[in-house]
């Protein structure tokens, strides 16, 4: 899926310090197409930090990311979403206040000429919308105007994974998709994912729940305290045996590379 | 379409209050015609009140609805009136009238800067706002009233914006074609779809995009220019200032923005609702007059319709999206 044989996204010897404190230390890490990465650790572990480098918040203090081959330097929200790196948090990213319609296309609303004004094409909002939440699976009775403030947590997440799929993200960045979200529609979270993965994009799925992302990850990342401390395919270890990295904190000493 | 679904559709307006009130209104004042709500006079005052007040509520209730607040609109207002007719004697009225909006558009984009560039709470950024302009009013016209040439009162500018049409003030049609334009791009734009976006969820706007600065320095500076808009058409048609012109007009605004259904905590409001908020507090007020009510009870009853208007406006859309 790549251009060049190069891994859609690398990202070599990062360090990133706010002030005294170092958030990531020296993180190497590569990311493939039609890849899903599992990119677990503990809580201020440097997963999310990881991530805003990737999406363009922070910029790293030290060493380089690139994207489909191509060095990143300048780093912006703006980029990311340009290069169409998405990233699907629970508690963002859909205005409760507004309609399905006008969320799906929020930031980038089509516009069509009347009398040279741009309006908002109702029309493509509407059925490009509700196309969506047909395929991502909510409720026959959720219309395209209806406001997002009526929807279930699982609807919520559905209308944003579908989002990233029909703008034409090549990796999607699922920041902690399933907190809060009853059996079923975790299932349905995942199983979208996997989706995802199938058509070709670079899922990275971050969680604290290693059982759970064992069974649909190709690979798994483990961070402790800003340093990665596994890298590894989901088949070459156990969930257990993971679980058991975690809880050592890699203080076992070999850091387990396979990558 | 069901009758339902109308409902339905009606309860998720913002402004679904302000029309019921409205309406509600015109029939109490057909019905019970106190002194004459229909009469020549009373509509004349009471459409060209609407339309000054409602100018200045429709920008503020572009502020309000991003969750911020503009309370430098009536200083504003009165700067830029106080401007226009200054300027009017030297460079003539088209000038003026230019020199004068860049004022209220320059005080906007200064309140903007602050809020959006300093990070400012935009409550104290316009409250210090609202004390500078005045300042500057009282510094600047040392005091005393000015008015406008007799030369300058029959400019064509003047009369365009001061004048006549069909019995009504040319200011109540300015108004009408400011409240459809508005009502539009709040509904219709990509910059309305951003202004309500940030109100609602600035983080999850910001997330997909949104330029969370540039869209509230378009609503600030469409404030001020609306309040200058309007102090230019309430002097265009009576060319007399005085330094008190545009008190406590912001707080007027506001609460005829919240009853035309504006959310203070941003998210959701209506140029429709704002016109129709400045239209029920005018007419109530002159049917106060008309009632030979004491003035001052006008402010009291603007506190009552606030209140009125808000349980109303929760009431309402509540019972209808349920429908």
């Amino acid at each position: 899926m790549t251009t060049n044989g190069a891994p859609l996204v690398r990202m070599e010897n990062i360090d990133l310090r706010f002030g005294r404190f170092e958030a990531l230390k020296h993180v190497s890490v590569d990311f493939d197409a039609g890849e899903l990465v599992g990119l677990v650790g503990d809580n201020g572990a440097g997963k999310t930090t990881l991530i805003r480098v990737l999406s363009g918040l922070y910029t790293p203090t030290n060493g380089r990311v690139f994207f489909d081959g191509k060095e990143i330097t300048y780093f912006h929200p703006k980029l990311a979403i340009e290069l169409g790196i998405e990233t699907i948090q629970q508690a963002v990213g859909l205005c409760e206040n507004l309609s399905i319609a006008r969320n799906f296309y929020l930031g980038r609303e089509p516009v069509r000429h009347v009398l040279g004004l741009p309006f908002l094409d109702f029309t493509k909002m509407r059925d490009d919308s509700r196309k969506v939440l047909h395929d991502f699976g909510l409720r026959a009775n959720v219309g395209a105007d209806d406001e997002v403030s009526l929807l279930s947590g699982g609807e919520r997440q559905s209308i944003k994974i579908g989002r990233s799929v029909a703008f034409k993200n090549r990796v999607i960045i699922m920041d902690e998709p399933t907190n809060h979200l009853s059996v079923r529609e975790r299932e349905h979270v995942n199983h979208l994912a996997l989706q995802l993965r199938d058509q070709g994009l670079l899922v990275i799925y971050i969680t604290h729940d290693i059982f759970q992302v064992h069974k649909i990850a190709d690979r798994i990342v483990i961070l402790e305290n800003g340093v990665k401390i596994a890298d590894v395919k989901s088949g070459e270890m156990t969930s257990d045996e993971l679980e058991q990295i975690i809880r050592e904190g890699g203080r076992t000493g070999a850091s387990q590379e396979v990558a | 379409m069901t009758p339902s679904s109308v409902l339905s559709r009606l309860g998720r307006r913002a402004d679904v209050g302000a029309i019921v009130a409205a309406a509600a209104l015109l029939v109490v004042f057909t019905a019970f015609d106190f002194n004459g709500f229909w009469s020549f006079f009373t509509l004349l005052n009471v459409s060209q009140y609407t339309a000054i007040l409602g100018l200045v509520a429709v920008g503020e209730s572009l502020v309000i609805l991003t969750g911020e607040i503009d309370l430098s609109v009536g200083s504003i207002y009165g700067l830029t009136a106080i401007a226009f007719i200054t300027f009017a004697a030297p460079l003539g009225v088209p000038l003026a009238f230019l020199a004068a909006m860049a004022i209220a558009i320059a005080a906007g984009l200064i309140n903007a800067f602050l809020v959006v560039r300093a990070g400012m709470v935009s409550m104290i950024v316009t409250l210090s706002s609202l004390f500078f302009y005045r300042g500057i009013i009282y510094v600047w016209s040392g005091g005393t009233a000015d008015s406008l040439s007799k030369a300058n009162r029959v400019e064509w500018l003047t009369n365009l914006l001061g004048g006549n049409w069909l019995w009504f003030e040319n200011g109540f049609f300015l108004f009408v074609i400011v409240v459809i334009a508005f009502q539009l791009i709040l509904t219709a734009s990509r910059t309305g779809n951003h202004l309500l976006a940030i109100g609602g969820d600035s983080a999850s706007a910001h997330s997909r995009g949104v330029d969370i600065g540039r869209a509230k320095t378009f609503a600030f500076a469409a404030s001020s220019a609306l309040a200058g808009f309007s102090g230019i058409v309430t002097v265009a048609d009576q060319p007399q200032t005085h330094v008190t012109l545009g008190e406590q007009m912001e707080l007027q605004a506001i609460a005829a923005a919240v009853v035309g259904g504006a959310l203070l905590t941003g998210g959701r409001g209506s140029a429709i609702g704002a016109a129709l908020g400045a239209f029920i507090i005018t007419s109530v007020r002159y049917e106060l007059i008309g009632m030979g009510a004491p003035s001052s009870w006008y402010i009291t009853f603007v506190g009552i319709v606030l209140v009125i208007a808000i349980i109303v406006n929760q009431w309402l859309s509540a019972t209808l999206r349920t429908l």
